[in-house]
C-alpha cells in the first residue's frame, strides 16, 4: 500500500523528471540564438552580413511579398528577397561576379561581394544535408 | 530513515538530470560563427566550445599576419618586395612563414614536374585572369614570359633562409598554396585551444576539426563543376581532414566565344588543358591539399593517379571532360554519389 510519504515522492519524481526534459528543451532553443535575433525554425533562412554584422534575417518560406534591400557603403548594391529565393540585383562593384551568381534558394548555398564586403548565406536550422560545398 | 535515504538518492538522480542537459546544449549550440575578407577571399568559421570566439579572433589575427606577407596586391607585402626587386643580386632574409610556403611549394614543383610553380607570376599577371580585364595574350608574348617561369631557378637557402630571383621581371605567385598554408595555420590555432569541433572555410579551402559536435562527421558537398554554386555531385564524410578543389569553373572569361580558365599551365603558359575540368584532394595537410588539387588539375586523370600512388594518406576525387567522376579507393566508403543533374557517371573501378 502507498503511503502519504510515497506519493509525495513519486509526484516529486516525476515533476522533477518533466521539469529537467521542459527546462533542457528551452536552455537549447534560447542558446541557439545566440545573436538575439528571432528566427523562425522551420523553413529557409536568408542570412545578409556586412563586414561580418549580421543586418538582415528573412525568412524566406514565409515571405510573401517581394523585399528590395539597398545597401550603401563604397559601393551601393541591391539585393531582392521573394518567396523562397534571394539574389543580388545591383552593385556598382567592378567585378558584378555576386550579381552573377544569380538566385539562391537552398540552404548552405552563398552569394558574396567581396568589394562591397556583403555576403547573404541561406541556412535551414533543421535537417541541413550538408555542412559545407567545396568549390 | 529509508524515505531520507529515497530523498537523497532522487535528488542526486535529478540533478544529473539538470547537468546532463545542460552540457548537452553547451556542446552543440555554444559556438561561433564568422565571416571575414582576408587574403582577397571570404573566410567563414563555424567553431564549438566556450572558447570558440577568442579562437575564431585569433584565427583572423593569424590570417591578417599572413595576407601582409604573401599578398600580390598589397605593395608593402614581403612578396611585393621580392618581387619588385627580381633580378637584382640582393638576397632577402624570409620570414618562417615564407620559408614554410616555399619549401613546400618547392617541394611539390618537383613532385609534379613543374605541372605546378609557383614562377608562375608573370603569366598570371599577364592574362589578367583575377583583374576586371582578362585578355588573351599573343603566342610571342607568352614565349617571352615563359623564359621567367622556372622553379628550378629559385636561389633559396633553406639553412640561412634567404631568398632571391635571379631574373629581371620574375614573379612568385602563391595563389594556388597561401590559402592551404593559412588553413593549416588556423587549424593549429584551434588544436592548441583544444577545440574539438570546427569548419573552417578559407574561399574554397576547407578543413574540419575533429565530428559535429553531435559526433557524426561532417558532410562536405563537392561542387558539381557544370552547375550552379552550392549545387554538388556528391557528399563526402569527414572528420579531421581538409578537402581543397581546383576547376575551371572557380574564375573564367569568354573571349570570341572561346572560355579562359584562371589556372595557367606553367609549361605551356596557356590555361591548363588537360582532361580534367575539376580536381579535388583530401587529406590532413591543406597545404598539400591545395598545391597537389592544382598540379593533378594541370597534370590530368593518369598522370594524377600516378602521382597519389606515391603519396600516403593522399586521396583524390577526379572529374573529367567526358563527365566521368574517378574516386581513390580509399575515399569510396566515405563518398555518396548524389547527382541531381544526371549528367555525371560514378566510375567505381579503376
Amino acid at each position: 500500500m502507498l503511503k502519504k510519504g510515497d506519493i509525495i515522492l513519486l509526484l516529486v519524481i516525476v515533476l522533477g523528471i518533466l521539469s529537467a526534459v521542459f527546462f533542457g528543451r528551452e536552455d537549447a532553443v534560447s542558446l541557439s540564438n545566440t545573436s538575439g535575433i528571432p528566427v523562425d525554425n522551420i523553413g529557409i533562412t536568408a542570412i545578409i552580413k556586412k563586414n561580418d554584422k549580421v543586418i538582415r534575417r528573412i525568412n524566406l518560406t514565409s515571405l510573401n511579398k517581394r523585399e528590395v534591400i539597398n545597401i550603401s557603403g563604397v559601393h551601393k548594391a541591391t539585393i531582392v528577397a521573394e518567396k523562397n529565393r534571394i539574389c543580388f540585383l545591383e552593385s556598382d562593384c567592378p567585378d558584378k561576379i555576386c550579381v552573377k551568381t544569380g538566385w539562391l534558394s537552398q540552404p548552405g548555398e552563398i552569394a558574396v561581394c567581396l568589394p562591397n564586403k556583403i555576403i547573404i548565406k541561406l541556412e535551414q536550422d533543421k535537417n541541413q544535408n550538408v555542412d559545407g560545398v567545396v568549390k | 530513515m529509508k524515505n531520507n535515504r529515497i530523498l537523497i538518492f532522487l535528488f542526486f538522480l535529478i540533478a544529473s538530470f539538470y547537468l546532463n542537459g545542460c552540457s548537452k546544449s553547451n556542446e552543440s549550440n555554444n559556438y561561433v560563427e564568422k565571416e571575414s575578407f582576408q587574403m582577397g577571399t571570404i573566410i567563414s568559421q563555424k567553431i564549438y566550445g566556450s572558447n570558440a570566439e577568442s579562437s575564431a579572433n585569433k584565427i583572423i589575427k593569424r590570417l591578417n599576419s599572413i595576407e601582409e606577407n604573401m599578398s600580390l596586391n598589397i605593395n608593402t607585402s614581403t612578396l611585393s618586395w621580392i618581387n619588385t626587386n627580381s633580378g637584382e643580386s640582393q638576397v632577402f632574409h624570409v620570414n618562417d612563414d615564407i620559408y614554410n610556403v616555399l619549401s613546400a611549394a618547392k617541394h611539390f614543383s618537383e613532385l609534379s614536374q613543374g605541372a605546378f610553380d609557383i614562377t608562375v607570376g608573370p603569366l598570371v599577371k599577364e592574362w589578367g585572369v583575377f583583374t576586371d580585364d582578362p585578355h588573351v595574350p599573343t603566342q610571342s608574348r607568352i614565349n617571352e614570359l615563359l623564359k621567367l617561369v622556372n622553379y628550378k631557378s629559385i636561389e633559396f637557402d633553406p639553412e640561412k633562409k634567404t631568398f632571391r630571383l635571379p631574373i629581371k621581371g620574375q614573379m612568385i605567385d602563391f595563389g594556388a598554396i597561401a590559402k592551404g598554408y593559412a588553413a593549416d595555420e588556423a587549424v593549429k590555432i584551434c588544436r592548441k585551444d583544444g577545440i574539438k569541433s570546427a569548419y573552417i572555410n578559407l574561399g574554397g579551402n576547407v578543413y574540419v576539426v575533429g565530428n559535429k559536435p553531435d559526433n557524426t562527421p561532417w558532410k562536405i558537398g563537392i561542387q558539381n563543376p557544370r552547375a550552379a554554386d552550392g549545387k554538388y555531385i556528391g557528399i563526402l564524410r569527414i572528420s579531421d581532414k581538409t578537402v581543397v578543389t581546383s576547376g575551371d569553373y572557380e574564375r573564367f572569361f569568354v573571349k570570341n566565344g572561346v572560355r579562359y580558365h584562371h589556372i595557367i599551365d606553367p609549361r605551356t603558359g596557356w590555361p591548363s588543358n588537360s582532361d580534367l575540368i575539376s580536381s579535388t584532394i583530401v587529406t590532413d595537410s591543406s597545404i598539400s591539399a591545395d598545391a597537389l588539387s592544382t598540379a593533378t588539375f594541370v597534370m590530368g586523370l593518369n598522370k594524377s593517379k600516378e602521382l597519389l600512388k606515391k603519396l600516403h594518406g593522399v586521396d583524390a576525387i577526379f572529374i573529367t571532360k567526358d563527365k566521368k567522376v574517378y574516386i581513390t579507393e580509399n575515399l569510396r566508403r566515405y563518398f555518396d554519389f548524389q547527382d541531381e543533374s544526371g549528367e555525371f557517371t560514378y566510375v567505381e573501378k579503376g
